[in-house]
């Protein structure tokens, strides 16, 4: 079956020690979604995690104006030193177009809890705006994580690159205990049976797609879930619909 | 778009381009959850049937990680699924004296094993140590296939490491699993020094620019795929091999025919 693919998972902008394949514009991430069939994604700049949050979200900003396929997110800082999270903070992402935010604690020298953030991640978590978080980076421990969902417990979280070893001793019980947490596949389809199994678990409402790119391989994720044992419902949901199901539902 | 991308994005796999895993491994490990860790045959051939895998080769974790299991937990899973299956035989040189007793008994089990699996950053070993030098000896003298566990920098199993039992072993048929990893000028060193050395895909294509790396520099004669099943994905593998721009006659050579040479006189 032809899929519809919503790209969750992908990175602009060229790393400080390189990267194979990265891309530095929008046009030339498009392209690359163009060769492979992806019609929209997600996308957050590296220099948001390597150099400065603040011109690295603004660099974002300006890539996707470019293009109507492309959907930003910011990384966020603790609210108290104002750097990013401001009173118009809410209204500037629907402004920019940006859908979600992300935020790496561990690398940006913070703690991601309710000490720092606990207006800010109740009101997130009202208006059902993702915060995505990955393990493919200095971002969060898997202890971090616990306690963050046990804390938000209505958050709307998507975890990214969520091992190279299968996770599953970790990500079910958050998959079973709160029902606004998602994981993204890219790393999922590389574990043998894991999108199946997730899938008989859960459902297929809690997986949305990604690919990684530049990092990982994007026909790896598209073959993976096209081939994939569950049905084609199943597989339209994680590869398209259940994002923009969360994105319907945010409220900006 | 490549013809064979074509026919795999359609139909799963492809009729002319059949599949070889020459890294695997079976059974439950401690460390992780496998959705398919316990062997049962009827699953298996299902899960290879519909990847398009004609071969699977492998080494039972348990037979890695207990001397008191050994090679019989290869020998049982080979014997229900001898079409789609063969072992290596799982060294430990911790227990030379194991070792010493495969080596004797290899005869015993041709219709089972193609060589011999070394797995020594766990096993903390090197792989020129003399506790494996019955099965080296043995796997010289009869062209078996010997897979090693490489890592970039390990003292173990590293690309130094192989160099040495390259040169002592021309007739052993080496596969370096992981292509010592991350160390890919001296993976594409080895590869162009030995002929009786290849490079395997297992953790290479979990990410973007090592295979596109050794290709460009050596060609695919010298390449075979890999897994590490259950661990990874056959479909994830196999789309990650081509989206790495490589031409349709080089990801016939890394996804059958190399191995079809290999294994020609031992299967
Ligand atoms: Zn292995």
């Amino acid at each position: 079956m032809k899929l519809k693919f919503f790209d969750a998972n992908v990175f602009i902008g060229r790393p400080h020690n390189g990267q194979f394949g990265s891309v530095s514009t929008s046009e030339q991430l498009v392209q690359e979604m163009d060769k492979q069939g992806i019609s929209k994604a997600i996308v957050w700049h590296i220099f948001q995690y390597e150099g400065s949050i603040v011109e690295g979200n603004r660099m974002l900003t300006e890539e996707i104006s470019k293009s109507e396929r492309l959907y930003g997110c910011w990384t966020i800082l603790p609210p108290q030193t104002q750097e990013i999270i401001k009173d118009d903070f809410f209204k500037k992402m629907k402004e920019n177009k940006i859908v979600c935010v992300n935020a790496f604690p561990e690398w940006h020298r913070f703690v991601l809890d309710n000490v720092a953030f606990e207006h800010f991640l109740v009101e997130l978590s009202e208006r059902k705006i993702p915060l995505f978080l990955t393990m493919g980076r200095t971002c969060i421990t898997w202890e971090g994580l616990y306690r963050l969902m046990k804390e938000f417990p209505l958050l709307t979280c998507v975890l990214c690159d969520i091992g190279i070893w299968g996770v599953d001793r970790y990500t079910w019980p958050l998959l079973e205990k709160f029902e606004n947490f998602y994981l993204e596949s890219s790393q999922l389809s590389l574990e043998e049976g894991g999108i199946e199994a997730t899938v008989r678990r859960f459902g297929s409402e809690r997986i949305v797609f990604g690919t990684g790119f530049p990092v990982q391989y994007q026909k790896a994720a598209i073959l993976q879930l096209t081939h994939a044992d569950i049905s084609d419902r199943d597989k339209e949901n994680i590869a398209s619909k259940n994002l923009e199901r969360i994105l319907q539902k945010e409220q900006l | 778009m490549s013809d064979l991308w074509k026919e795999f994005l359609e139909k799963g796999k492809s009729e002319g381009c059949p599949v070889y895993d020459m890294h695997g491994h079976m059974g439950s490990y401690s460390r992780i959850y496998f959705p398919f860790g316990d062997f049962d045959p009827d699953i298996m051939k299902h899960r290879l049937d519909r990847t398009g895998i004609k071969m699977l080769v492998f080494c039972s974790h348990w037979t890695l990680f207990s001397p008191d299991i050994g090679n019989k937990a290869n020998i049982v899973v080979v014997r229900k699924l001898p079409d789609r299956l063969r072992a290596y035989c799982g060294l430990n040189p911790n227990y030379p004296e194991i070792i010493e007793k495969d080596v004797e008994e290899f005869e015993k089990y041709r219709d089972v094993f193609v060589g011999f699996k070394l797995l020594a950053d766990y096993h903390r070993k090197p792989i020129s140590d003399d506790a494996y030098k019955p099965a080296w000896k043995y796997a010289d003298k009869n062209g078996l296939i010997v897979l090693l566990h490489t890592w970039g920098s390990s003292p173990f199993n590293g690309p130094e490491q192989v160099r040495i039992v390259a040169e002592r072993y021309p007739g052993a048929k080496i596969l370096m699993g992981h292509s010592c990893h991350g160390e890919w000028d001296k993976t594409i060193k080895l590869i162009k020094d030995f002929p009786n050395v290849y490079a395997e895909l297992c953790a290479v294509v979990d990410d973007r620019g090592g295979l596109e790396q050794i290709i460009d520099a050596v060609g695919s004669s010298q390449i075979v795929f890999g897994t590490d099943w259950p661990w990874f994905n056959h479909h994830y593998y196999i789309g990650a091999v081509l989206d790495s721009g490589i031409s349709d006659e080089d990801a016939h050579n890394i996804f059958h025919r190399n191995a079809e040479k290999l294994l020609a006189a031992l299967v």
